[in-house]
This record gives structure tokens, C-alpha cells and sequence, in this order.
């Protein structure tokens, strides 16, 4: 008779442990080569180990719900052949295995029956013991203390700056870990927070020409020679939205309308009132012309970089008109269909980054124009508003905030200012933008 | 130094970047006095000081007794006395019948007198193996100098080197021990010794700037950078690990310590914690070598960062052999298969 020790083999994930979740022998069965020993489960899957041999079952691991090291034995089976030698070195070996298999159920269960009170309360490592088939001597020291993990002082370095335990790290085929088993490791418990954010990437040069190198030259132009300042005031939208919402679901039939068009219709509503916004600046020749009619220009992100066509006589369009003109300059703009004559000759820039709109934005000017509009993103807030009493409650208002960037060598902050508080009247009070 | 490689000058063997670094020192300072053995009228046996006494005189240049005992003890006393002297010792194999004036008086005459003496010496000495010198003429007694408090090492590599490292050794207050691998006179040496001999006339470090430049005492050089491997090497093994990594395509960083007393370990130190593997060369025997202070350094200072264990690749614990001279010297093949081991780990 001889003695047969099954160890957990490598399942082949870069654990060093596995948790038993059912027997289906136990102690005493006799068991056929290839037949169901237990189930063991990583965090990844459930495997069923089977016996590479037949006899009889003389010793298992743990019970269901213990967590056993890749490599220490999970089952004894004694088998027909052998000779009374073996019977000494099996007995040697589950002796042992008892052994280990108290310390293991000691770490795994509460901390109330742990001896030493250094040990942490969670599962702890679980250690690989080499099993010796070989009687211990009496001097042996305990499975404890005898694992090492073998480690290049870099390994352990790393190791111990990612808060790993190099104990639960699956070491290579001579024992050592080596910073790829480490990274095996990291790779598999991602979950545990001890991946990093990304790997490196090589850095990439990219040669500005074309539409960027376009937008560079202007925006560049634009800083170094406008003086700009900007201001933010916020407008609360409610009642507009309101508006839009009836007025969107009044007329579907013609064409759904975004703030943008109200927006606009409110610039040209106030701009005869404030002819330094709506202007073009020639700074070499020093001369300023404020302009008649309101060519506003739509900033306009597509592929290839930052676009801005152009509404004509945006003054003498109505709402519908003007949600059209949007549309139709954004998708040739996008398409890259757009004519060159739908691309110039802008007197005024709005500016929309929509639902990215943001707090607020400090936009620049398209040069030669004096000033940039940009409405920012729109949220709800609690705000003071009348009662009706004569007092005051709080209500759920919609509020935006609008920037404008102006330049400064021909807007003064005051009309700059005044121009906002203007928009933002007509904006609260949604019916004289209409009927104005 | 970027700015003496740019001055004028020409290239020189390293026995003539020497002589020059003499010349220059004689000329510059009245109480450079230059004494040895066939110094004077012969111009040395490896012709380092050829000239130098026809052009400063035999009170500036002059040959001494068969005695090392006597010209260092000599050179200790004229250093007390205010002269700056550099006493030649033919062989570093010959050094030890001076090595108790060195280790008792020179070492020590700063730290005896609390200051007020002073021995302001440069004892240059020929040394190293890789000539078929045999036992007496190849020897690479650089621990012993290392060992002893109160005196400084230096080993050049090349002629640029040689001569900037002894113009800063001369003008250096204490005493200072110039070991001048002999191989290296003449040409950078491969360790290939089957192979043709290069002269120094195709290095770029041949090429030795007029006048007056140092290379302050202390301070590493990189030769030839890299990322998987640190050499720490110094004199002749400085170009044979340096081949070595060429010819096998090892991306070493190879460093020449130039001055092991002081040493340039934020060098060292900068250079392992970046490749987190180290291997430490020289000719000297393997126990209580200076390479076993370089590999203790290392692994105090970059415990962390290191890969592999530190490699030494050293001579044997025998006294250096004649006829097995290229097993003993710690050639290609040694320095070939550390380079295999320590990237293996």
C-alpha cells in the first residue's frame, strides 16, 4: 500500500490560492481514477479537480468554504500498490497535512479564536507549505515559519510599494517572483486596486497644417493682438424653457427649436441698442465698423478642428428660420460641403458648446470682430423667487450662465455689461422677445 | 571639461599626456620637484618624464637610489618642508618597501601635526597586468591605498584623462596615489590580446588639450551610456567591459570611477538605481578587493532597486600568474558571462 498526496495544481491564473467549495469524497470513499475529488473556485472560475488515481480517500484538505495554496495537498488517497515504506512516508505526510490544515482553519475563521493577536482578522496569506514526503523531525519548526518568499530586492521593493503581500503571489517554476509574476498578479487582481491607470504610450507628433494649422495662425493672431476681457452673468432660463417646451410642442411640424435661436433673436434685439458689440475692427487702419446687420458667425466644432460659418441678416429671421440656418450651416460645415461665401463676412460669434457648456468659458474673439457670446450649460437650482405675498420660497429654476469676451481697445466693460443685461431681460421675459 | 575638449591641443599616447601633465606642473610651480629611479637623465623606463630634466634642470627633475622607502620618505619630508614633489615608484610592484612611509608619515602627517604639515604628494607608479610582466611587474595594488585613511587613489584611463586627473593630484594638498596602468600607455587595450594593438591616435580620448586643465578628484564618467547593466570599472578593464558590451550587444552602462578615493557615488548610485544591475571589474585579487567596498556600497545604498546580486569580475586569489596571465586577467569571457548572469536573474 502506498500513499498518493493530490496537490491543488496550477489552475493557470496567476493566483497563488483557491477556495474549496464542495467535496465529493470524503474520508474513507474509495475513489476510481478520473472521478470528481472536489470544486475548487477562483475568483475567475470553478474547476473540478479529479482523481489522477485510484484508492482509497485518507485524508482531505479543509472543509467547504477553506482556501487552500496552489501546490499544498488536497487530498491523500491510498492506493493498492506500494510497499509498507510508503505507509511510514504517508503517515509523515498527513501528520503534516493535519497540521496545516488547523493553521489554515485558525487564519480563516475569527479573530476571537486566533492565538496571536498580530494576525489580521481578514483571511490571511495563505501559505504554500512544502509538503516533504518525509517523517518530520522532531525539531521541525512550523510551516510558518520555514516559507520564504524567494525575491530579488527590486521584486520585493515594488511589491511593497503596491501594498502586496508577496506571500499570496504565484511564484515561477523555481520559486522566485519575478516582476512578470507580479505583474500576473496586479493583472488578475485588478479589483483590488493595485492596477495602475495605464500602461505608457510612445509619444506621437502631429504636424499642424491644414484647418488647425488655419485655427492656430487665427486664435494666435486673435490673443496677441486683442486685448481681451470677458464677463459672466447668469440668466435664469426657466420661463424660456417653458416657452421653447410649448412653442416646440405647438409647431412640430416646423423643425424642433434649441435655445440657440432665442439666443440669437435676443442678441438682435438689443444690438441697435449697443452698436460697439456688433463690429469689425480694422486695427491698422484704425478704423471701426459698427455694422447694420447682424452676420452672426456659429462656432462650429467638426473633424477636422473648429469651423464658423456664418448667418446672413440674422436680424430678419424668425426663430424657425433661424433653428434652419443652424442646422443647415453645422451639417455642411461637418460634411465639409460648406461654401465659401457661408464662411465669411461674420460681424458678431456665438459660441455653444451645449450640454459641455460648463460653468462659464472665456471664448476667443474671431478676430476681426470686437466680441464672442457663449451660453454655458443650463441646471436646475433652488433659487428665491417672489411668493406672491410679498415674500419670498424657493422654487426649482433653470439657470444659465452667458460669457462674453470683448475686445477691450473698443468695448468698455460698462457696454459690455449693459449688452448682457440687455439679452438677459429679454431672456427672463420670453414674451417681449417675441412680441418686442 | 567640455570646455578643455574644445581647446586647442593634440593627440598624445597616455605616457606623453603625462609627461606633458609634468611639464606643465614644472613650469607653473617652482616647488614641483619630479624624483625616482631613472627619472632624470634616462626620461623614465616607460619615457614619462623623457625631456623633463634637460628642459627644468637637475634640481627640478633628478634620479634617485634603488631605494622606495627612501624616495617616498624623501618626497614626505620636501612636502613638510613646502615642495610640492612626484616621486615615480618604477613598478607598483616595488611600492612596498615605501608603503610604511606612506601609510605612517604621509597618510597621517595632516592628522599628527593638527593641520600645520601637510604631505602635498602625487607618488605615480606604473601598474596592472595584460604585458606578460609575470608576478613582479603586473601587480594591481590599489586596496591596499584605498584601505588607508588619509590618502587619496586615482586611476586614469585615458590620455585626457591621465593628464587633467595628475595636474589635479599634483596641486592637491595630501597625498595621493596615481596608479598608471601600464598596458594603457601605449594604446586603449580590448582585452583581445590575440588581436592587432590600437594606438591611442584612433581614440577620441587621445586628444589632450594644451596647458593647464583638471579633472577634479571624485568625479565619475559615464563612457558609455546604457540601460540593463551598471560596470563599475576603472584603468585597463574600463575598455575591456566596455568592448565587451559592444561586441555582445548588452546595453551596459559602463562607468569609469577614475578616482576610487574620493568616490564619485552619487554616480554610482544614480547609474544602479536606473539599471538595478551591477557588476564591478578590476585586475586586483578577488578578496578584500575594491570592488568588494563597490558591491557593499551598492547594495546599502541601492538595496531597493537591485535586480540581480552584484557581480564581481576580479583576478584570482593567486599571486599574478605568468603563464596563465589571460586566465587570470579578467578577460571577455568572465566579464561576458557576468553580463549573461546578471541579466538572466
Amino acid at each position: 500500500m502506498s500513499r498518493h498526496t493530490f496537490r491543488l495544481p496550477d489552475i493557470g491564473e496567476g493566483i497563488a490560492e483557491a477556495e474549496i467549495v464542495a467535496w465529493h469524497v470524503a474520508v474513507g470513499d474509495v475513489v476510481a481514477e478520473d472521478s470528481p475529488l472536489a470544486d475548487v473556485m477562483t475568483d475567475k472560475a470553478t474547476v473540478e479537480m479529479e482523481s489522477p488515481v485510484a484508492g482509497r480517500v485518507v485524508e482531505v484538505a479543509g472543509e467547504v468554504g477553506d482556501r487552500i495554496a496552489i501546490g499544498s495537498p488536497l487530498v491523500v488517497i491510498e492506493t493498492g500498490d506500494g510497499d509498507g515504506e510508503g505507509d511510514r512516508e504517508g503517515e509523515g505526510a498527513a501528520r503534516i497535512l493535519r497540521q496545516a490544515q488547523d493553521e489554515r482553519v485558525l487564519e480563516h475563521r475569527a479573530p476571537a479564536v486566533t492565538p496571536e493577536p498580530s494576525v489580521t482578522p481578514n483571511p490571511g496569506p495563505v501559505r504554500a507549505e512544502p509538503i516533504e514526503l518525509r517523517a518530520p523531525t522532531p525539531h521541525q519548526s512550523p510551516p510558518a515559519q520555514v516559507t520564504r518568499v524567494l525575491a530579488s530586492p527590486a521584486v520585493r521593493a515594488r511589491a511593497m510599494d503596491l501594498g502586496i503581500d508577496l506571500a499570496r503571489v504565484r511564484p515561477g517554476e523555481d520559486g522566485r517572483v519575478r516582476h512578470g509574476d507580479l505583474d500576473r498578479f496586479i493583472a488578475y487582481n485588478a479589483g483590488g486596486g493595485f492596477a495602475p491607470a495605464g500602461g505608457r504610450r510612445a509619444d506621437e507628433t502631429v504636424r499642424v497644417i491644414g484647418l488647425r494649422r488655419r485655427i492656430a495662425e487665427n486664435m494666435a493672431a486673435s490673443k496677441r493682438h486683442i486685448p481681451h476681457f470677458s464677463y459672466v452673468e447668469e440668466i435664469d432660463v426657466t420661463a424660456l424653457e417653458a416657452m421653447r417646451g410649448e412653442l416646440n410642442a405647438a409647431h412640430a411640424t416646423r423643425g424642433r427649436l434649441t435655445l440657440l435661436p432665442f439666443l440669437i433673436t435676443a442678441i438682435c434685439r438689443v444690438v441697435p441698442d449697443f452698436p460697439m458689440i456688433n463690429a469689425r475692427y480694422d486695427d491698422e487702419a484704425g478704423v471701426v465698423t459698427r455694422h447694420g446687420a447682424v452676420h452672426l458667425g456659429l462656432a462650429t466644432q467638426t473633424p477636422g478642428g473648429l469651423m464658423v460659418p456664418v448667418i446672413r441678416d440674422a436680424q430678419s429671421r424668425n426663430l424657425w428660420q433661424l433653428a434652419q440656418d443652424i442646422t443647415r450651416l453645422a451639417d455642411a460645415a461637418r460634411g465639409g460641403t460648406i461654401a465659401a461665401a457661408d464662411m465669411t463676412g461674420s460681424t458678431l460669434t456665438v459660441t455653444s458648446l451645449g450640454p459641455l457648456g460648463g460653468v462659464a468659458t472665456t471664448p476667443v474673439i474671431n478676430r476681426p470682430e470686437v466680441a464672442i457670446i457663449g451660453p454655458n450649460r443650463i441646471i436646475e437650482r433652488p433659487m428665491f423667487v417672489p411668493d406672491g405675498l410679498g415674500g419670498e420660497r424657493l422654487a426649482k429654476r433653470k439657470l444659465m450662465n452667458l460669457s462674453i469676451s470683448c475686445d477691450h481697445r473698443v468695448v468698455d466693460g460698462w457696454d459690455a455689461a449693459s449688452f448682457v443685461q440687455a439679452v438677459r431681460r429679454l431672456i427672463e421675459t420670453p414674451s417681449l422677445l417675441l412680441v418686442g | 571639461m567640455t570646455g578643455a575638449d574644445a581647446a586647442p591641443g593634440r593627440r598624445m599616447t597616455m605616457i606623453e599626456a603625462i609627461n606633458d601633465a609634468l611639464d606643465v606642473m614644472l613650469a607653473r610651480d617652482p616647488m614641483v620637484v619630479v624624483l625616482g629611479e631613472d627619472v632624470g637623465y634616462f626620461g623614465g623606463v616607460f619615457r614619462a618624464t623623457a625631456g623633463l630634466q634637460a628642459k627644468h634642470g637637475r634640481t627640478r627633475v633628478f634620479d634617485t637610489p634603488i631605494s622606495e622607502c627612501g624616495i617616498i620618505g624623501v618626497a614626505v619630508g620636501m612636502g613638510a618642508y613646502g615642495l610640492r614633489p612626484v616621486p615615480e615608484i618604477q613598478f607598483a610592484d616595488y611600492i612596498y618597501p615605501g608603503l610604511d612611509q606612506l601609510v605612517s608619515e604621509a597618510a597621517r602627517l595632516r592628522y599628527r601635526s593638527a593641520g600645520e604639515f601637510t604631505a602635498p604628494m602625487t607618488v605615480r607608479s606604473p601598474f596592472g597586468g595584460g604585458i606578460f610582466g609575470g608576478q613582479t611587474h603586473s601587480q594591481s595594488p590599489e586596496a591596499l591605498f584605498t584601505h588607508v585613511a588619509g590618502i587619496k587613489t586615482v586611476v586614469p584611463s585615458t590620455p585626457h584623462d591621465a593628464k587633467g586627473l595628475l595636474i589635479a593630484a599634483i596641486e592637491d594638498n595630501d597625498p595621493v596615489i596615481f596608479f598608471e596602468p601600464k598596458r594603457l600607455y601605449n594604446g586603449p587595450f580590448n582585452g583581445h590580446y590575440d588581436e592587432p594593438a590600437v594606438p591611442w591616435s584612433r581614440h577620441p580620448d587621445s586628444h589632450v588639450p594644451e596647458g593647464h586643465y583638471r579633472i577634479d578628484l571624485g568625479t565619475a564618467r559615464v563612457v558609455r551610456a546604457g540601460e540593463a547593466v551598471t560596470v563599475l570599472a576603472y584603468g585597463t578593464m574600463v575598455h575591456v567591459a566596455r568592448e565587451v558590451a559592444e561586441r555582445q550587444g548588452i546595453d551596459a552602462e559602463v562607468i569609469d570611477l577614475r578616482t576610487l578615493v574620493p568616490l564619485d557615488i552619487a554616480a554610482i548610485e544614480r547609474s544602479v538605481r536606473k539599471t538595478g544591475r551591477c557588476m564591478v571589474v578590476h585586475e586586483a585579487t578577488r578578496t578584500g578587493g575594491f570592488g568588494a567596498e563597490l558591491a557593499a556600497l551598492v547594495q546599502e545604498r541601492c538595496f531597493y532597486a537591485l535586480e540581480a546580486p552584484v557581480e564581481r569580475v576580479t583576478g584570482f586569489d593567486t599571486p599574478y600568474p605568468h603563464s596563465l596571465e589571460w586566465a587570470y586577467f579578467p578577460g571577455p569571457v568572465r566579464i561576458g558571462e557576468a553580463f549573461d548572469r546578471l541579466i538572466a536573474a
